[in-house]
């Protein structure tokens, strides 16, 4: 599903963010990334949703060489996978309904079918009532929980989430984490999570690689924070 | 398909109304600008027209050539120049009958009437040209026409008021041209400031894989919207203005020879200017300002 080989990053000033990075995930897998900050975590997400090219290596999801993609095929391309970010990323002047269809008109879905599967995937996130509503006018998780709701509208085989409980509280992070969990295991969906939170990590143990200046410092099957020399 | 890019384009004008009014406003003073330069320089071309009509050249037959063969080969030589759209001829009776009939005053008209059969007045050529520019040139070619006395054709004063105005109509098409493209710059950076604003926007549509057409035609749309929205009022002051003006004036300003255009259907004409203006001058200004944002970055 997701895999990386042998995949360097340096950036045109100079600094380099990634080292030989060597990752394979399979279908159907949730998999942590962990790091401090200035590891490489976003790098690694920017190089998974096509905004950077890698320097050397490749990088391959669903069978696609992000690296090798034009510009124009970038917005394709993201047609197969879900992003989800921190900082949520909803189109503040669309309803919450709107916010969802948008993803599933980008891809010329028919309208009764975009409101039949966004009516669908508001109820999987638990936001049925709130299809009129502006984010502004949404707690925190409950942004969250729309723009995973967008993150899976058109059913993509992998979801990447950056930090998508880093701007809430630990019982809310724990709502999202249990809904990523039941999108992980309800549609097999391949889930690739960047984090810094270490309770979620050792709460939820799946597989986590832990990236630590730029390289990668372990790759646990069984998941759970590492402690290790700082 | 197109209905989407339609609501989104109102529902875009609807959410930003503060800014689209402020862009629909930019558009409203230039087309406002745009309007009276046009009824001007229409109106300036319908008086230069009329001028142009109204002047003739005067072309008096010596006394040695009055016999009807000679003044038919005259007649050829004047046609043959170019430039003379209209020959007509006026035979000596009639030219003093001209001239005497100028003087409202009979007891003048006795005094002058020749009381034998002498006739002073000469047999004349009255010439008209294609168009105002060429009277100088074609007056003088007759000049050297042999048997011609005496060529007229009321002088300098014409011929200026004739170039003034040509140079009025070139310098209010100048204006014009100038002023769509002001304002297309005008628009250009107003919505570029709402696109601005929603820069973010952009990125996020890209991040769920909306491809450029599929964000740009709704933008597209709510340029053309803001545009018509700008030009409504332009529209209305123009028909009313000139309607008024023109029943107000009776349509002739100062002279018979300055005759306003008539308003129907000249106001619509105008109307339809400005309307397709706003139009495309929204279009070109969201263009414009969308496409510089929507290069995805790598």
């Amino acid at each position: 599903m997701i895999e990386c080989t042998h995949v360097y990053k340096r950036y045109k000033k100079g600094t380099n963010a990634l080292y030989d990075i060597n990752i394979k995930v399979e279908q159907g897998e949730f998999v942590y990334i962990i790091g401090p900050t200035g590891s490489g975590k976003s790098t690694l997400i920017k190089l998974l949703d096509g905004e950077e090219v890698p320097t050397k290596g490749t990088i391959k999801v669903v069978g696609i060489d992000v690296g090798k993609l034009k510009r124009r095929q970038i917005p394709i391309y993201r047609r197969n996978i879900g992003v989800v970010f921190q900082d949520y990323r909803l189109l503040p002047t669309k309803t919450v309904f709107e916010n969802i269809s948008y993803a599933l008109e980008v891809i010329n879905m028919r309208k009764s079918q975009v409101q039949k599967r966004t009516e669908e995937v508001m109820e999987v996130v638990g936001l049925k009532e709130k299809g009129n509503a502006f984010p502004n006018e949404l707690s925190g998780g409950q942004q969250q929980r729309v723009a995973i709701a967008r993150a899976i509208a058109n059913r993509p085989k992998v979801l990447i989430a950056d930090e998508p409980t880093g701007n809430l509280d630990p019982a809310k992070s724990d709502d999202i984490m249990y809904l990523l969990e039941k999108i992980n295991r309800e549609y097999g969906t391949t889930i690739l999570m960047v984090t810094h939170d270490l309770t979620l990590v050792n709460k939820h143990r799946k597989r986590t690689v832990l990236l630590d200046h730029g390289h990668i410092n372990a790759d646990l099957a069984e998941g759970g924070y590492v402690q290790h020399d700082q | 398909m197109i209905s989407r890019i339609i609501k989104e384009g109102f529902r875009g004008v609807g959410r930003h109304w503060a800014m689209s009014l402020y862009s629909a406003i930019a558009v409203t003073i230039t087309l406002l600008i745009i309007s009276l330069f046009l009824m001007f320089s229409a109106n300036v071309r319908r008086f230069t027209q009329n001028v142009e009509q109204s002047v003739q050249i005067y072309a008096g037959i010596d006394y040695d050539y009055e016999s009807p063969e000679k003044m038919a080969d005259i007649k050829k030589e004047i046609l043959a120049i170019s430039g003379v759209s209209k020959v007509t001829y006026y035979s000596k009776e009639e030219e003093l009958e001209y001239w005497l009939d100028s003087f409202d005053d009979e007891a003048i008209k006795e005094i002058y009437a020749p009381d034998d059969e002498y006739n002073p007045m000469h047999a004349a050529f009255y010439i008209e040209t294609e168009e105002g520019a060429r009277i100088q040139p074609v007056a003088e070619a007759v000049g050297k026409i042999e048997g011609i006395d005496k060529v007229n054709y009321g002088g300098e004063s014409t011929l200026s008021l004739v170039h003034a105005m040509a140079s009025v109509r070139r310098g209010g098409l100048f204006i014009v041209i100038a002023l769509s493209l002001l304002a297309i710059f005008l628009i250009q950076n107003t919505i570029q400031l709402t696109i601005m604003a929603r820069e973010d926007e952009i990125k996020i549509m890209q991040y769920v894989g909306a491809n450029n057409r599929f964000i740009r035609m709704p933008f597209l749309m709510e340029g053309i919207i803001i545009g018509v929205m700008g030009a409504i009022l332009p529209i209305i002051v123009t028909i009313w203005s000139y309607m008024y003006l023109y029943s107000l004036t009776g349509g002739i300003l100062l002279s018979s020879m300055f005759r306003m255009v008539q308003p129907m259907p000249f106001v619509l004409y105008v109307s339809g200017i400005l309307l397709v203006t706003g139009m495309l001058v929204g279009l070109v200004g969201s263009f414009l300002s969308v496409t510089k944002r929507l290069r995805v970055r790598r």
